[in-house]
């Protein structure tokens, strides 16, 4: 299961994400693996607004596509 | 030196390589405002500051960095950031006023002590002497957060002050803080491998730098940069450490759930989402599109720069020179009643009954006089398109205002905390061009004034994105004074010229922003935003931003419009323009199929594209004729201004080749739309 698949209202712990820079980005904002998200909107096109620990991250879909998540 | 447990060290301050103890010559020392984005960071400057505020380009770089003279200190602002790496252009110029700097004053958001202290950490672990300062404590208490700073105070083992800045609370405590920062706890085992590290590096936040892999600091020192592996253990590390930290330092009641506004969360919702932005758009448009581009703009350059200003430089510059002066006067249609000549051989002061006469004529009426020196230099520096005059006219009057009301508009928005939403709204129809969300503010500036929005092309992330906007912007997006043009003759043209001209352009925005989106070698950074809480704007730190960045903008762009006027005044007493008219010649009567006097409305478009447009005017298209006409004119050259400042921002080369190219491909579109409709 990718995070792109969440739909507004749905919870996902974070169980891999994209290796690189934008994995070190990630880590700074708090986004680890084992963290859980909860998807606050989900918008045409993909882009997927997500809450975790008190902050609302925007990702691009295709970003989305490359994290994998589990049941939290 | 001694080395305890990471989570008790007990951490004694030591001397390292110019990292720690203040320089030699305490007056230079550097204190740096180092932050996340949105955390109050402007705020604090401003508080610090005072009045004077040296905005200039880091070298290399076109991200703005100010300065100011603070007590005895010299104090840096730098550009928000997560963590000191090089991700972009932002972080490399903060990294690097951070490797310089002797006190670190970092200022984070006591919501969001999970990211923040990341970057506080950061900062600790490079041996920076810091002082912490957890900003929005009221915010904090609003949503049932409460923050032990004393608890933060012995964990970091750096000096915390509580502040709630906008409502100037706790800032006094900073003056304080600032002798008062001092090494905090650091990784243990990071440390001693720092330590091994500094007979190369130097110093031990660069050391740091190198081990967490930026090749940038690394090629310095001649060495190559740790592997991406080792980056991320650390940065695991730090991330486990801050959490602990705050496991201790914060009780939440609402555990992780965030209290928003209802307008935060529908201006990303599909529903609400769009039909906001619409709203928020047409405000922008009607501020700075009609209020201040034609409203404002008509009385500052029509009445005060034409009419009084430029009309008594040229007038005294007359004084002794041989004029002849040509005066028209209008009726209210802007139709020419009356055109009289007068001969001054020996200039206006040697012949005043007949000024008297010039004055007279236009007495009561709109008119517009017209100054032909004798003296070709004089022709160069105040004649029509005077280098002098002109410039004068252009950046005072004409820039001046619209500078001023894009900023104050930028500025609202930023603070409002709507543009991170504005991005996440768009990024998707971006992304087909090449772009992310972000791109959406120099676009829709664009509209505005094109030269306002090729700077504004800064914030982009990648130099990819940067020239695909800034193509994109010179080619086919028209500015307010060219829509307005563009506007009066398609409304003369019909509902299918209009529908055929905004089909093209549209069209051949998108063509342009895939084709090189395809062929620009690498790809659309991905869009991963923050998206602050969204709160009023303070009115006094609008006006400060707006007037330092307008300030900034006049001073770097100044010498460049000397040098436009001064090109195009050349190109006129040479009679080169002439020439360049009659160049055009065939290429508009032939593959356009337009009149010849077309040809001029393209040559006068590149003074200013309103020009340009304006001159179509009088020519008497029809309908499809003038959708061919308005096609070429809108992805012909831009402005003088424009240009300059694309070249200025993009490199000569690479802006040279967006102007040629804008130049074959509005000749190539525009007689293509001829000969298909014609």
């Amino acid at each position: 299961m990718t995070l792109n698949t969440l739909t507004k209202g749905m919870r996902g712990r974070i169980d891999r994400l994209p290796t690189g820079d934008i994995r070190s980005q990630f880590i700074r904002l708090g986004l680890v693996e084992g963290a859980v998200v909860f998807c606050l909107e989900k918008l045409p096109g993909g882009t997927i607004v997500l809450e975790f620990s008190r902050q609302e991250v925007a990702l691009s879909g295709d970003l989305a596509r490359s994290i994998t998540i589990t049941q939290p | 030196m001694e080395h305890t447990s990471d989570t008790k060290i007990e951490h004694k301050p030591h001397k390292h390589l110019r990292t720690d103890a203040l320089p030699v010559n305490p007056l230079k020392a550097k204190v740096v405002l180092v932050g996340n984005p949105n955390v109050g960071k402007s705020v604090v400057f401003n508080y610090l500051s005072g009045l004077y505020v040296d905005v200039s380009n880091f070298p290399g770089t076109t991200v703005e960095v100010s300065k100011a003279a603070y007590l005895h200190y010299d104090l840096y602002d730098t550009p928000g950031i997560y963590g000191v790496s090089s991700f972009n252009d932002e972080e490399r110029v903060a990294r690097d006023i951070i490797l310089n700097g002797d006190v670190i004053l970092n200022i984070v958001d006591a919501v969001h002590l999970e990211r923040d202290l990341f970057l506080t950490q950061q900062l600790i672990d490079m041996g920076k002497r810091v002082g912490l300062i957890v900003n929005m404590l009221d915010e904090a208490r609003r949503q049932t957060i409460s923050v032990d700073l004393k608890r933060l105070e012995e964990e970091m083992g750096i000096p915390v002050i509580g502040t709630v800045a906008v409502k100037k609370q706790g800032l006094e405590e900073i003056h304080q803080l600032v002798s008062r920062a001092c090494e905090g706890r650091q990784n243990k085992a990071l440390h001693a491998e720092l330590h091994e590290m500094l007979a190369v590096v130097g110093s031990q936040a660069e050391a740091l730098m190198v081990l967490e892999g930026d090749g940038i600091v690394a090629a310095r020192h001649g060495i190559a940069p740790a592997d991406h592996s080792r980056r991320e253990e650390i940065y695991i590390d730090r991330r486990n450490r801050v959490n602990r930290i705050l496991q201790s330092a914060i009780t939440d009641v609402q555990t992780g759930r965030r209290v928003a506004s209802v307008l935060g969360r529908w201006s990303v919702s599909p529903i609400f989402g769009f039909p906001i932005l619409a709203l928020v758009l047409y405000a922008l448009y009607y501020f700075v599109g009609v209020f201040v581009a034609q409203d404002v703009v008509e009385f500052t350059e029509g009445r005060i720069g034409r009419e009084i200003v430029e009309f008594n430089i040229k007038a005294s510059v007359a004084q002794h020179a041989a004029t002849t002066v040509d005066v028209d006067v209008f009726n209210y249609a802007g139709d020419v009643l009356e055109n009289r000549s007068f001969r001054f051989d020996n200039g206006l002061s040697a012949d005043p009954v007949l000024w008297n006469e010039v004055r007279k004529f236009a007495d009561g009426e709109s008119a517009e006089f017209m100054f032909n020196y004798d003296n070709v230099w004089l022709v160069l520096f105040f004649g029509e398109f005077g280098a002098i005059t002109m410039t004068l006219t252009y950046l005072v009057f004409l820039l001046l205002p619209l500078v001023l009301g894009f900023y104050f508009a930028l500025s609202v928005l930023e603070d409002s905390g709507y543009l991170p939403r504005l991005a996440t709204l768009v990024d998707r129809f971006l992304r087909v061009i090449g772009l992310n969300g972000r791109a959406v503010i120099p676009i829709i500036l664009g509209f505005g004034c094109v030269t306002m929005a090729t700077i504004t092309t800064r914030l982009l992330g990648t130099q990819r994105e940067k020239t695909i906007a800034t193509t994109i912007l010179q080619l086919a997006i028209p500015c307010s004074a060219q829509l307005g043009v563009i506007a009066a003759l398609l409304a003369t043209a019909g509902a299918a010229a209009t529908l055929i001209y905004t089909f093209v352009i549209l069209s051949f925005l998108i063509s342009v922003g895939t084709v090189m989106n395809r062929s620009l070698p690498g790809e659309t950074s991905p869009l991963l935003i923050d998206l602050p809480m969204m709160r009023l704007p303070q009115l006094n730190n609008v006006i400060k931003k707006t007037s330092y960045k307008t300030w900034f903008f006049m001073k770097e762009a100044s010498p460049w419009f000397f040098i436009g006027a001064l090109t195009v005044g050349i190109l006129q007493v040479t009679n080169a323009l002439e020439h360049i008219m009659d160049a055009m010649e065939p290429l508009v009567v032939q593959w356009l199929q337009l009149p010849r006097e077309a040809a001029t409305a393209f040559v006068m478009g590149l003074v200013r594209r309103d020009f340009g447009a304006a001159g179509l005017y009088q020519l008497n298209l029809d309908p499809f004729q003038t959708v061919a006409a308005l096609v070429t004119i809108t992805l012909f050259v831009p402005c003088v201004a424009s240009l300059m400042v694309m070249l200025k921002e993009r490199g000569i080369k690479e802006g040279a080749l967006i102007w040629v190219g804008s130049l074959v491909l509005a000749m190539t579109v525009g007689g293509l739309v001829s000969q298909i409709l014609i």
